[in-house]
């Protein structure tokens, strides 16, 4: 498993801070919008139910992925609206704030040039058509199981998230994804994830 | 470089009633601003939808990665209701700002350009409310806000 490696969780959280319950809830979603994970801490508006919840919460980052790659300020050339994009290509954004909540987003295309490249060099003796096949199942691996988008709600007042998420992904890494009896596109059943997210998650500040 | 990008107004139904642009790459066209301002209206109404307490007014700002968008909303005065402000955040106009990502004091130029509107258009007794703003003096006014803006932010 040297392929999927530095994903090591770094030994001490990011942003050591008061306590406080700030957060509302978590989503995780795979690449076909099915909602890997949700919990919530402090929830007491509900006005649909789950199924139409998540649906509507992935529908919304769809879209607003497909508005910001479009608005892009900074770029010639933008393609049409509402082009899928691929991970990690066009302007995407990390969060949004309203008077009552704040959402903080990550998807994780990143890790996955730093992987094929790693890939490449690990596979340096082998014959092309091998090479071929194992970089397409490796490639099918990654996208099935290590493109997630990650959604965290919180308080608006709270600050700049992203590195707290990227400590999340690292817990989802370690737990989930490295978990043996875990199987990509269902639903995180990991009582390790669980609690090590809760105790995260309590100090968000 | 310009600290404000473009600068859009639209219309309780989601339609784009004003659109300009101080300088950003590859400029859209009105059909692709026409089509990015019903979504945001779009936007903005599904993430009301979307929040864990009651009361949400919708996004204020969203930052992508290589702007920030600033969102201003009018409300009517419905605030003493709860059972209607909800309805009436829905009615109201929309302003926005996509400018640097980091750039501070966009509440304030968002309410000057909210008064302008509701001086130069709202108050110009040819406008047609929902419809397209074509008032010269809000332009004018407008460009000096903006320049102004610029000058305060280079004096900072």
């Amino acid at each position: 498993m040297q392929f999927f490696g530095g994903s090591d969780i770094s030994p001490s959280p990011p942003a050591p801070t008061a306590s406080g319950n700030n957060a509302h809830m978590i989503y995780v979603f795979n690449r076909n919008g099915v909602c890997l994970l949700y919990r919530e801490w402090n929830r007491p508006l509900h006005t649909l139910n789950a199924q139409q919840d998540h649906k509507l919460m992935f529908g919304l980052l769809f879209s607003l992925k497909s508005l910001t790659a479009k608005m892009d300020p900074t770029s010639l050339d933008k393609g049409n609206l509402g082009v899928p994009q691929l991970p990690g290509q066009g302007c995407s954004f990390h969060s949004f704030r309203t008077n009552t909540y704040k959402l903080s987003f990550m998807e994780t295309p990143s890790g996955m040039k730093f992987e094929i490249m790693q890939f490449q060099f690990l596979g340096r003796g082998l014959g092309e058509n091998t090479k071929l096949l194992y970089f397409v199942q490796l490639l099918f691996f990654l996208i099935s199981i290590k493109f997630v988008q990650i959604i965290l709600i919180t308080h608006p007042k709270t600050g700049d998230l992203r590195e707290s998420l990227k400590y999340i992904y690292n817990l989802y890494v370690e737990y989930v994804v490295k978990n043996p009896i875990y199987t990509p596109g269902a639903p995180i059943r990991c009582e390790l994830f669980n609690t090590s997210l809760d105790q995260y998650v309590r100090s968000i500040s | 470089m310009a600290a404000i990008y473009s600068l859009y107004i639209i219309n309780k139904s989601g339609g784009l009633i004003f659109y300009k642009d101080y300088g950003s790459a590859g400029r859209m066209d009105t059909n692709d601003s026409l089509r990015v301002a019903s979504l945001w209206h779009s936007m903005h109404a599904i993430s009301q939808q979307l929040s864990p307490t009651v009361g949400c007014l919708g996004i204020e700002l969203l930052e992508a990665d290589t702007f920030d968008l600033h969102c201003f909303q009018s409300l009517t005065g419905g605030y003493l209701n709860p059972f209607i402000y909800l309805f009436i955040s829905v009615l109201g106009t929309k302003l926005f700002v996509v400018c640097e990502p980091g750039t501070q004091h966009m509440e304030g130029l968002l309410k000057v350009i909210y008064e302008l509107y509701t001086d130069y258009v709202l108050k110009n007794p040819f406008y047609e409310m929902e419809m397209p703003i074509r008032c010269e003096l809000f332009d004018i006014n407008l460009s000096q806000a903006i320049q102004k803006d610029r000058v305060a932010l280079l004096g900072r």
